[in-house]
């Protein structure tokens, strides 16, 4: 069994009143994909966000319990600068910032202190090679990022964050906005990176989940209902709500 | 009912062209008069041109920029990026006040507190306070929406790779460069084309010299047309029309601008 990089004890989760997550319990281990899912409003971005506490920009969020990150309480964590660095997000929507397709990939980069060219340049063209952009790029590394299709965005997106030599790869609902050959394109592009990578995403496609993860999670009503091998509960689903999942009754 | 409506739109807008062209046709013949753009004023506005005018305005457009420039982004940057959302609301609809003062009365605060308590007297620098003191809270209210406008996606895409804050906020900054250039150039027309907060606190009708130091008081092209239409004779009204008609010909310029970068900013 390879080692556990997060481990959540006990966790609940607030926005002002409403309790998103509760009493949440699970261990993420290392280099396999883990797909959160669950219908609308389950809590699945919540757990998702909360794992590089990108809640905390949000008024009224609050949270009870424990995420260990290695070993390591991450709400106790004073440099977020270089725990966001080593656990990063891709979001549902491309979001390429309004600059070169380069500068993009380089803007983590250059935030963590790299400025040298010929690192950039090098690190850059790793990046893209990994997020298998960069036959596609090459020739247009100055042209604005926003010029490219949401697929390439997305894989762009996706390259911005492994230029930081991360450690977990957050995704949430990666290919909702894209048509399926790009999803196609992006869902191979996990299944190769999760040798390296340990991957978290949040999907609604039970299709998905069970093309390109190792583990699944059940969120339902914001409280974990299954969670383990995705082909074992893919063959017996204890829980009702798994059950409709997979049959297609809902989801 | 079609054909109603249609007629009175065209009216509508038949009916404001006229007033734009009428105003920039009566005076530009003035605009070729040798000397109109390169000479002082001569024998009380009859003859002669329009240069101290058209410095001074430049002059005041600049200190206005000068001091309105940055208060006003810290101020943007505040509402929009740092400020709970309850403060950012009231202080939004504060600036939303400010904005519909009339502009007399930021003459006469400005008098008050900048020419006397503070001691500036009628000069550049009292004027300048004035109309940037109005010219802020115009700047804030236009900018804002297009800082708020820029997707929190990216403004979290910006903080999970680890950025801070201030990356954050410089990474929204870039995003809405085209809608902060439009805001800055409305508020430029409406701090170039506005009368009365600086005819009582720095325009003179008449001075021999251009300022040379921010106390001495100014010659502008607003107040000049005001000044000569009040208080000249029928010799002196062309200046006062030549004026008139560089003035709403600079405001077209300006307003094409704006056009064109929030065209770009589509494409």
């Amino acid at each position: 069994m390879s080692e556990v990089v997060f481990e959540i004890k006990d966790l609940y989760a607030f926005y002002d009143d409403h309790c998103a997550l509760q009493n949440v319990n699970l261990k993420i281990r290392e280099k396999r994909v883990t797909a959160i899912m669950g219908p609308s409003g389950c809590g699945k971005s919540t757990l998702l966000r909360c794992l590089n506490r990108l809640n905390d920009l949000i008024p009224g969020f609050s949270l009870k319990g424990q995420i260990l990150f290695r070993g390591q309480d991450i709400y106790r964590i004073r440099d977020l600068t270089e725990y966001r660095r080593r656990v990063t997000m891709v979001f549902q929507k491309p979001n390429p910032f309004p600059m070169s397709i380069f500068d993009n990939v380089a803007y983590g980069l250059r935030i963590h202190g790299i400025t040298k060219k010929s690192i950039l340049r090098e690190k850059v063209e790793h990046a893209l090679r990994m997020a298998a952009l960069w036959d596609e790029v090459k020739e247009k590394l100055k042209k604005p990022a926003v010029q490219l299709s949401g697929g390439q965005q997305q894989r762009l997106c996706i390259a911005r964050a492994l230029a930081l030599e991360p450690d977990v790869l957050l995704l949430d609902e990666p290919t909702s906005a894209l048509d399926p050959i790009a999803t196609m394109k992006i869902e191979r592009l996990l299944e190769e990176l999760a040798q390296q990578y340990t991957v978290v995403i949040v999907t609604h496609s039970m299709g998905q989940a069970l093309r390109i993860s190792d583990e699944v999670v059940f969120l339902y009503e914001g409280r974990l209902i299954e969670y383990g091998e995705t082909s074992s509960i893919a063959k017996t689903p204890r829980h009702e709500v798994t059950k409709q999942f997979l049959t297609g009754k809902i989801g | 009912m079609r054909w109603t409506l249609r007629i009175l739109s065209y009216g509508v807008f038949l009916a404001m062209l006229f007033v734009l062209v009428s105003i920039v046709v009566s005076g530009l013949p003035y605009l070729f008069r040798p000397g109109f753009f390169t000479a002082w004023p001569k024998r009380a506005m009859s003859e002669g041109g329009i240069f101290p005018m058209l410095v001074g305005s430049l002059m005041l457009m600049g200190l206005v920029f000068a001091i309105s420039i940055p208060v006003g982004l810290v101020g943007t940057i505040f509402l929009s990026e740092l400020a709970p959302r309850r403060l950012s609301m009231l202080l939004q609809s504060l600036a939303a006040t400010m904005n519909s003062v009339p502009s007399i009365v930021y003459g006469v605060f400005g008098l008050a507190l900048f020419c006397v308590k503070l001691g500036f007297g009628t000069s550049l620098l009292s004027a300048s306070l004035a109309l940037s003191t109005m010219s802020i809270p115009f700047f804030m209210n236009s900018a804002v929406e297009f800082l708020r406008a820029v997707p929190k996606e990216l403004r979290e895409g910006v903080i999970s790779l680890g950025a801070s804050k201030f990356q954050s906020t410089l990474m929204v900054l870039r995003a809405s460069r085209n809608g902060i250039l439009t805001s800055l150039m409305l508020t430029l027309g409406r701090a170039f084309s506005e009368t009365a907060p600086i005819l009582v606190t720095g325009a003179v009708f008449y001075s021999t010299k251009l300022p040379d130091k921010l106390t001495d008081p100014v010659m502008t092209l607003p107040t000049s047309i005001y000044a000569i239409v009040m208080n000249l004779g029928e010799r002196s009204q062309w200046m006062a029309r030549g004026m008139a008609s560089l003035m709403v010909l600079i405001m077209i310029f300006i307003y094409s601008v704006v056009q064109l970068t929030r065209r770009n900013k589509r494409e």
